[in-house]
Protein backbone atom coordinates (compact mmCIF):
# COMPACT_ATOMS: atom_id res chain seq x y z
CA UNK A 1 0.00 0.00 0.00
CA UNK A 2 3.17 2.24 0.20
CA UNK A 3 3.63 3.07 -3.07
CA UNK A 4 -0.47 3.69 -3.70
CA UNK A 5 -0.38 5.92 -1.34
CA UNK A 6 2.81 7.86 -2.53
CA UNK A 7 0.84 8.09 -5.92
CA UNK A 8 -1.93 9.00 -4.39
CA UNK A 9 -0.16 12.31 -3.37
CA UNK A 10 1.32 13.11 -6.24
CA UNK A 11 -2.35 13.32 -8.22
CA UNK A 12 -2.41 16.44 -10.28
CA UNK A 13 1.48 16.83 -10.48
CA UNK A 14 3.13 16.30 -14.13
CA UNK A 15 5.26 12.81 -14.09
CA UNK A 16 6.94 11.26 -16.87
CA UNK A 17 6.11 7.38 -17.72
CA UNK A 18 8.85 5.25 -18.67
CA UNK A 19 7.51 1.90 -20.07
CA UNK A 20 9.11 -1.66 -20.60
CA UNK A 21 9.15 -0.89 -24.34
CA UNK A 22 10.99 2.27 -24.17
CA UNK A 23 8.24 4.50 -24.92
CA UNK A 24 7.73 7.73 -22.82
CA UNK A 25 4.69 9.18 -22.02
CA UNK A 26 4.53 13.06 -19.91
CA UNK A 27 1.45 14.00 -18.75
CA UNK A 28 -0.92 15.10 -15.56
CA UNK A 29 -1.57 12.01 -13.21
CA UNK A 30 -5.37 12.00 -12.92
CA UNK A 31 -5.25 8.75 -10.63
CA UNK A 32 -3.84 5.52 -9.43
CA UNK A 33 -4.82 2.61 -8.16
CA UNK A 34 -3.79 -0.59 -5.91
CA UNK A 35 -1.87 -2.00 -8.70
CA UNK A 36 -0.16 1.04 -10.10
CA UNK A 37 -2.42 1.39 -13.24
CA UNK A 38 -2.44 5.07 -13.68
CA UNK A 39 -4.52 7.54 -15.44
CA UNK A 40 -2.91 10.31 -17.09
CA UNK A 41 -4.22 13.19 -19.16
CA UNK A 42 -2.94 15.95 -21.70
CA UNK A 43 -0.50 13.29 -22.11
CA UNK A 44 2.09 13.87 -24.61
CA UNK A 45 5.13 11.57 -25.99
CA UNK A 46 8.98 13.26 -25.02
CA UNK A 47 9.67 11.64 -28.42
CA UNK A 48 7.21 12.40 -31.28
CA UNK A 49 9.24 11.40 -33.91
CA UNK A 50 9.64 7.89 -32.55
CA UNK A 51 6.34 7.20 -31.15
CA UNK A 52 3.96 9.39 -34.02
CA UNK A 53 1.41 6.90 -33.27
CA UNK A 54 1.08 8.22 -29.69
CA UNK A 55 0.17 11.90 -30.70
CA UNK A 56 -3.18 11.24 -30.82
CA UNK A 57 -3.67 10.38 -27.17
CA UNK A 58 -4.49 13.50 -25.13
CA UNK A 59 -5.74 11.07 -21.99
CA UNK A 60 -4.75 7.69 -21.20
CA UNK A 61 -4.44 4.47 -19.05
CA UNK A 62 -1.51 2.85 -18.52
CA UNK A 63 -1.42 -0.92 -16.93
CA UNK A 64 0.95 -1.01 -13.87
CA UNK A 65 2.55 -3.95 -15.11
CA UNK A 66 4.10 -2.14 -18.00
CA UNK A 67 5.67 0.53 -16.53
CA UNK A 68 9.00 0.57 -15.89
CA UNK A 69 9.88 3.56 -14.30
CA UNK A 70 7.98 6.65 -13.21
CA UNK A 71 9.93 10.11 -13.38
CA UNK A 72 8.81 11.98 -10.38
CA UNK A 73 8.80 15.90 -10.03
CA UNK A 74 11.73 16.41 -7.29
CA UNK A 75 10.53 19.27 -5.73
CA UNK A 76 7.62 17.22 -4.07
CA UNK A 77 8.53 14.54 -3.13
CA UNK A 78 9.72 14.71 1.04
CA UNK A 79 12.08 11.55 0.84
CA UNK A 80 12.21 11.70 4.97
CA UNK A 81 8.18 11.21 5.29
CA UNK A 82 8.57 8.48 2.42
CA UNK A 83 11.81 6.81 4.16
CA UNK A 84 9.59 6.80 7.39
CA UNK A 85 6.51 5.23 6.17
CA UNK A 86 8.95 2.78 4.21
CA UNK A 87 10.10 1.90 7.50
CA UNK A 88 6.91 1.47 9.23
CA UNK A 89 5.56 -0.87 6.21
CA UNK A 90 8.55 -3.18 6.43
CA UNK A 91 8.15 -3.11 10.17
CA UNK A 92 4.41 -3.93 8.98
CA UNK A 93 5.25 -6.84 6.77
CA UNK A 94 7.59 -8.57 8.96
CA UNK A 95 5.37 -8.22 12.31
CA UNK A 96 2.78 -10.02 9.53
CA UNK A 97 4.80 -12.68 8.22
CA UNK A 98 5.85 -14.29 11.73
CA UNK B 1 2.06 -35.89 9.41
CA UNK B 2 0.21 -36.07 6.18
CA UNK B 3 1.71 -38.12 3.15
CA UNK B 4 2.14 -35.44 0.14
CA UNK B 5 0.18 -36.66 -3.27
CA UNK B 6 1.77 -35.73 -6.38
CA UNK B 7 -0.17 -32.74 -7.31
CA UNK B 8 -1.34 -31.92 -3.82
CA UNK B 9 -0.49 -28.70 -3.43
CA UNK B 10 1.32 -27.95 -0.01
CA UNK B 11 -0.48 -26.27 2.60
CA UNK B 12 2.34 -24.09 4.44
CA UNK B 13 4.65 -22.84 1.47
CA UNK B 14 6.77 -20.80 3.95
CA UNK B 15 7.21 -22.80 6.73
CA UNK B 16 10.70 -24.26 5.92
CA UNK B 17 11.68 -27.00 7.93
CA UNK B 18 7.82 -27.99 8.74
CA UNK B 19 8.28 -30.81 5.59
CA UNK B 20 10.41 -32.38 3.76
CA UNK B 21 9.87 -29.53 0.78
CA UNK B 22 12.71 -27.69 -1.53
CA UNK B 23 12.52 -24.56 0.48
CA UNK B 24 14.16 -26.77 3.49
CA UNK B 25 16.79 -27.31 1.75
CA UNK B 26 17.79 -22.89 1.15
CA UNK B 27 17.05 -22.80 5.07
CA UNK B 28 19.72 -25.88 5.90
CA UNK B 29 22.84 -24.27 3.35
CA UNK B 30 22.05 -20.68 5.19
CA UNK B 31 26.30 -19.40 5.77
CA UNK B 32 27.40 -21.49 3.30
CA UNK B 33 28.62 -20.90 -0.14
CA UNK B 34 26.37 -20.61 -3.24
CA UNK B 35 26.37 -20.37 -6.75
CA UNK B 36 23.28 -18.72 -8.10
CA UNK B 37 21.97 -19.04 -11.79
CA UNK B 38 19.75 -16.27 -13.03
CA UNK B 39 17.15 -16.52 -16.07
CA UNK B 40 19.11 -13.81 -17.71
CA UNK B 41 22.09 -15.86 -17.96
CA UNK B 42 24.06 -14.56 -15.06
CA UNK B 43 25.84 -16.18 -12.06
CA UNK B 44 26.55 -14.87 -8.61
CA UNK B 45 28.68 -16.92 -6.56
CA UNK B 46 28.91 -15.67 -2.83
CA UNK B 47 27.26 -16.84 0.89
CA UNK B 48 23.91 -17.11 1.29
CA UNK B 49 22.54 -15.23 4.66
CA UNK B 50 19.02 -15.48 3.98
CA UNK B 51 16.03 -16.95 2.15
CA UNK B 52 12.79 -15.89 2.28
CA UNK B 53 9.30 -17.44 1.03
CA UNK B 54 9.47 -15.71 -2.72
CA UNK B 55 13.21 -16.96 -2.75
CA UNK B 56 14.48 -13.78 -2.66
CA UNK B 57 17.93 -14.36 -0.98
CA UNK B 58 20.66 -11.91 0.27
CA UNK B 59 24.02 -13.16 -0.36
CA UNK B 60 27.36 -11.86 1.33
CA UNK B 61 30.90 -11.35 -0.90
CA UNK B 62 28.17 -11.65 -3.67
CA UNK B 63 30.00 -11.61 -6.92
CA UNK B 64 29.12 -11.54 -10.27
CA UNK B 65 31.40 -14.26 -12.76
CA UNK B 66 31.45 -15.45 -16.37
CA UNK B 67 31.19 -18.11 -18.19
CA UNK B 68 35.08 -18.79 -17.38
CA UNK B 69 34.56 -17.97 -13.39
CA UNK B 70 36.28 -15.07 -13.96
CA UNK B 71 34.77 -12.07 -11.45
CA UNK B 72 33.16 -9.12 -13.39
CA UNK B 73 31.71 -7.69 -10.50
CA UNK B 74 31.83 -7.34 -6.75
CA UNK B 75 29.20 -6.48 -5.13
CA UNK B 76 29.73 -7.10 -1.49
CA UNK B 77 26.37 -7.59 0.56
CA UNK B 78 23.55 -8.45 -2.17
CA UNK B 79 19.76 -8.51 -2.25
CA UNK B 80 18.60 -11.01 -5.00
CA UNK B 81 14.92 -10.87 -5.88
CA UNK B 82 13.29 -14.83 -6.09
CA UNK B 83 11.62 -14.71 -9.58
CA UNK B 84 15.11 -14.02 -11.48
CA UNK B 85 16.60 -17.35 -9.51
CA UNK B 86 16.48 -20.88 -12.05
CA UNK B 87 18.68 -22.80 -9.21
CA UNK B 88 20.65 -22.17 -6.03
CA UNK B 89 23.40 -24.70 -5.72
CA UNK B 90 26.00 -25.51 -2.62
CA UNK B 91 29.04 -24.17 -4.06
CA UNK B 92 32.15 -26.69 -3.63
CA UNK B 93 34.65 -24.57 -4.75
CA UNK B 94 35.35 -26.92 -7.86
CA UNK B 95 35.64 -25.20 -11.51
CA UNK C 1 23.75 0.93 14.07
CA UNK C 2 22.02 -2.30 14.31
CA UNK C 3 23.39 -5.20 15.32
CA UNK C 4 23.69 -7.29 11.99
CA UNK C 5 23.09 -10.85 13.44
CA UNK C 6 19.79 -9.18 14.83
CA UNK C 7 18.61 -7.26 11.80
CA UNK C 8 19.33 -9.67 8.82
CA UNK C 9 17.08 -12.69 9.61
CA UNK C 10 15.09 -11.92 5.56
CA UNK C 11 16.43 -11.07 2.67
CA UNK C 12 15.02 -7.90 2.32
CA UNK C 13 15.93 -6.43 5.75
CA UNK C 14 19.65 -5.69 3.73
CA UNK C 15 17.27 -2.99 1.58
CA UNK C 16 16.21 -1.78 4.46
CA UNK C 17 19.42 -1.33 6.21
CA UNK C 18 20.05 0.77 2.65
CA UNK C 19 17.53 3.49 3.58
CA UNK C 20 18.61 6.63 2.77
CA UNK C 21 22.04 5.41 1.52
CA UNK C 22 23.61 4.60 -1.91
CA UNK C 23 22.44 1.44 -3.45
CA UNK C 24 23.41 -0.10 -7.02
CA UNK C 25 20.18 -1.58 -8.55
CA UNK C 26 20.91 -4.28 -11.52
CA UNK C 27 17.70 -4.52 -13.81
CA UNK C 28 16.63 -6.40 -16.51
CA UNK C 29 17.01 -5.73 -19.78
CA UNK C 30 20.70 -5.05 -19.43
CA UNK C 31 20.20 -1.88 -17.55
CA UNK C 32 21.63 -0.35 -14.19
CA UNK C 33 20.98 2.71 -11.41
CA UNK C 34 22.67 4.26 -8.96
CA UNK C 35 21.08 6.13 -6.58
CA UNK C 36 20.03 7.18 -3.24
CA UNK C 37 17.42 4.87 -1.55
CA UNK C 38 14.15 6.48 -0.25
CA UNK C 39 11.61 4.08 -0.53
CA UNK C 40 10.88 0.52 -1.00
CA UNK C 41 8.29 -2.60 -0.88
CA UNK C 42 8.02 -5.96 -0.52
CA UNK C 43 7.86 -6.43 -4.68
CA UNK C 44 11.04 -4.16 -4.69
CA UNK C 45 9.38 -0.90 -6.15
CA UNK C 46 11.39 1.91 -5.59
CA UNK C 47 12.28 5.01 -5.18
CA UNK C 48 15.76 6.43 -6.04
CA UNK C 49 16.82 9.95 -5.72
CA UNK C 50 19.96 11.43 -7.56
CA UNK C 51 19.86 8.45 -9.33
CA UNK C 52 22.40 8.06 -12.32
CA UNK C 53 20.91 5.11 -15.27
CA UNK C 54 23.50 3.14 -17.33
CA UNK C 55 22.38 1.33 -19.92
CA UNK C 56 23.96 -1.81 -21.31
CA UNK C 57 24.27 -1.63 -25.40
CA UNK C 58 25.69 -4.50 -27.64
CA UNK C 59 27.49 -3.02 -30.56
CA UNK C 60 27.58 -5.36 -32.70
CA UNK C 61 28.03 -3.66 -36.61
CA UNK C 62 31.00 -5.43 -37.13
CA UNK C 63 30.37 -9.27 -37.01
CA UNK C 64 33.83 -10.67 -37.01
CA UNK C 65 34.71 -8.49 -33.75
CA UNK C 66 34.11 -9.29 -30.62
CA UNK C 67 30.60 -7.22 -30.02
CA UNK C 68 31.51 -4.10 -27.78
CA UNK C 69 29.49 -2.96 -24.83
CA UNK C 70 28.37 1.23 -25.78
CA UNK C 71 27.06 2.43 -22.36
CA UNK C 72 24.51 4.95 -21.87
CA UNK C 73 24.32 7.44 -19.14
CA UNK C 74 21.31 9.30 -17.75
CA UNK C 75 21.30 11.65 -14.56
CA UNK C 76 17.30 11.44 -12.95
CA UNK C 77 16.58 13.75 -9.77
CA UNK C 78 13.64 11.57 -8.65
CA UNK C 79 12.76 7.92 -10.07
CA UNK C 80 10.36 5.52 -9.36
CA UNK C 81 11.41 1.55 -10.29
CA UNK C 82 8.52 -1.09 -10.60
CA UNK C 83 9.86 -3.74 -8.71
CA UNK C 84 9.38 -6.76 -11.37
CA UNK C 85 12.37 -4.95 -13.05
CA UNK C 86 14.51 -5.82 -10.36
CA UNK C 87 17.34 -8.61 -10.31
CA UNK C 88 19.33 -6.90 -7.25
CA UNK C 89 20.28 -4.47 -5.23
CA UNK C 90 23.43 -3.84 -3.11
CA UNK C 91 24.92 -1.30 -1.02
CA UNK C 92 27.13 1.01 -3.13
CA UNK C 93 30.15 1.51 -0.94
CA UNK C 94 29.95 -2.31 0.31
CA UNK C 95 29.15 -2.27 4.13
CA UNK C 96 32.63 -2.83 5.89
CA UNK C 97 32.70 -5.41 8.74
Amino acid sequence: MLFFSFFKTLVEHEITVELKNEVCIRGTLKSVDQYLNIKLDNATTTDESRWPHLIACKDMFIRGSVVRYVHLPPGIVDTNLLEDATRREAEAAKAKAK
Amino acid sequence: MQDMQNGDSPQEVNQVGDTEDPSKFLGDIIGAPVVVKLNSDIVFRGTLQSVDGYMNISLERCREVDHNNKVVRDYGEAFVRGNNVIYICLDDGSV
Amino acid sequence: MEDKEEANNEPLDLVRLCIDEMVVVKLRGDRELKGRLHAYDSHCNLVLGDAEETIYVADDEDEDEPSRVRTITKKLEMLFVRGDSVVLIAPHAPIVH
